[in-house]
């Protein structure tokens, strides 16, 4: 019990329910006030796995879930099931967290341009897998447009990791961004069963239009689930994550240094001249 | 948009002079049952909905659902609960309907739609499930404050952290939906589009998102040292100034239900009742 509760001193035990508060309220405004088709509902979720380890990042993610089910007003209609994708993006932050990938990497010249190569070229390994596969290209499974449609969704993601390493002159944002695609791919496979088994595969968002449109393809319930989820998942978590990275890389060193992984993110000291 | 509170309301609205923490006991057979009973029967009543698969589960708990509303008499409330469900279950029956996977026993042939019985038997179940989910736990919303609620599990051994996080989150979550609304007003005084064309909306999130996470992470730090200030990483355990009646038969109908969840569940898995679609 010592270990569990040493995984909670009470500076996390403090920012656990303002980044809860953090996801239900962006979550909520940005589906309804911007009205975005993605979710943004776990930067709370991230923040808190990357600076307090995977045992508080899956705490905070499913605790947010499960109380914005009960909190009435800003209805969590369907929210309260998918805990356990929170909780696994939660366990993810942490891990990510823990191999610093987050701790901002200052770079110049070819070491830049290696890490927008690199991180472009693992995105286009991941959007391969299904774009490539004649098991996604089936036209009894998804619909015609399917393949382009993740090919544009891996372009623009390549070049956002670039933008992102070149303008900020960091190579850490490779990092992320591959952190964030990774983690969407894993909450889509998490998913998709309970948004097939509980809700039938319809959640009542936007992305039932996504939904609708494999079906019509001849996806059956799960597999529309799934589509839907590799599109939308890996998109949103990895704004998310580039979100998280530009937080904790403006908030105070001194801030971020006292939490249990803080040391993991900040910047080491440059040696005094 | 305020999260409101009805049962908080209801409970200080008693005679005038009085502190709010004197409260009335509630009344109602419902009312009168300690808070952890009505958070078991509301988690069990949730999650038979989804485990039992096919009409009878979800009958039971609707059943269910309507009678304690009904007894602990919160129709009208419960009422924006059945309204927010609406676009949800609109959307389960019209896409499973006219796309269920598979179907092949048309209702009526619409040039390229194809309503099926078997996507519409399918969609109701879904749709039904829930409503019966959503309504099992606002039932348990209505009747029952959250700081009942962990005051009772606190004083049954949970952990003085657990019961910080849910309570201070509830505390938290509409101080900053507050301040989420004056961070959109002020961005839109300087300029920032959310009704543009998509690109316009995807740039409104940093504006939003900066100052509202920043703001509530200052927070933090002032939390911290305040709750240390107060011993509150302390090893002894606290004792609590607020009880709720609690008696043994309503000991006896909690494990019940729990052990009932169990069966169903094990049933369920081992495939001896009807489970997965």
């Amino acid at each position: 019990m010592s270990w569990l509760s040493r995984q909670f001193p009470t500076r996390v035990i403090a920012l656990i329910p303002v980044a809860i508060a953090i996801n239900i309220v962006l979550g909520y405004t940005v589906q309804t006030v911007l009205k975005l088709p993605i979710y943004l509902d776990s930067i709370g979720t991230i923040l808190v796995g990357v600076l307090a380890g995977p045992i508080a990042g899956a705490v905070t993610g499913f605790a947010s879930n499960i109380i914005w089910q009960y909190a009435p007003g800003i209805g969590g209609g369907t929210i309260g099931p998918f805990a356990i994708t929170a909780a696994v993006i939660g366990l993810l932050a942490g891990l990510w967290g823990y191999l610093g990938v987050y701790r901002p990497r200052p770079a110049a010249g070819a070491r830049l341009w290696l890490a927008a190569l690199v991180g472009i070229a693992i995105i286009v390994l991941l959007a391969s897998r299904i774009y490539g596969n004649p098991a996604y290209a089936d036209p009894d499974f998804f619909v015609p447009w399917y393949s382009t449609a993740i090919l544009i969704v891996g372009i623009v993601m390549s070049i956002a990791v670039a933008a992102a390493v070149l303008l900020r002159r960091d190579t850490s944002g490779a990092w992320v961004a591959v952190a964030g695609a990774v983690t969407g791919i894993v909450a889509a496979l998490v998913s998709a069963p309970i948004s097939a088994y509980v809700f039938g595969g319809v959640t009542g968002g936007g992305t039932d239009v996504l939904v609708a449109a494999l079906r019509q393809g001849g996806a059956d319930v799960f597999n529309a689930s799934l589509g839907q989820g590799f599109f939308s998942d890996p998109i949103d978590k990895t704004i998310t994550s580039f979100v998280v990275f530009v937080v904790l890389a403006s908030l105070s060193r001194r801030v971020v240094a006292r939490f249990p992984l803080g040391e993991r993110v900040v910047t080491p000291e440059p040696a005094a001249a | 948009m305020q999260p409101s509170d009805p049962a908080a309301s209801a409970a200080s609205a008693g005679p005038p002079g009085v502190p709010a923490f004197v409260q009335r006991p509630p009344e109602g057979a419902y009312r009168r049952l300690n808070p952890t009973t009505k958070l078991v029967i509301a988690v069990v009543e949730a999650l038979t909905a989804f485990v039992l698969r096919g009409w009878t589960g979800l009958v039971i708990v609707l059943a269910l659902v309507v009678v304690t509303a009904a007894v602990a008499r919160i129709g009208r409330a419960m009422l924006p609960f059945m309204l927010a469900t609406i676009p949800l279950i609109a959307s389960i029956l019209l896409v499973n309907t006219f796309l269920y996977p598979g179907a092949t026993d048309a209702i009526v042939r619409i040039g390229p739609l194809t309503p099926s019985w078997s996507g519409l038997e399918f969609a109701t179940q879904a749709a039904l499930r829930v409503v019966a989910f959503a309504l099992s736990v606002a039932v348990f919303g209505l009747t029952t404050r959250p700081d009942d609620l962990v005051s009772d599990l606190e004083r049954r051994g949970l952990g003085r952290r657990v019961g910080f996080v849910i309570s201070a989150t509830l505390r938290t979550v509409p101080r900053i939906l507050q301040r989420a609304g004056e961070i959109t007003e002020a961005q839109r005084a300087r300029g920032m589009d959310t009704e543009g064309g998509i690109w316009r909306r995807v740039r409104g999130v940093l504006p939003l998102a900066g100052p509202l996470i920043f703001g509530a992470l200052t927070d933090v730090e002032e939390q911290a040292m305040a709750l240390e200030a107060r011993a509150f990483s302390a090893p002894a355990r606290r004792t609590v100034l607020r009880t709720f009646p609690d008696s043994p038969a309503q000991r006896t109908l909690r494990w019940a239900l729990l052990a009932t969840l169990l069966l169903v569940v094990g049933l369920s898995v081992s495939g001896r009742l009807e489970f997965l679609p």
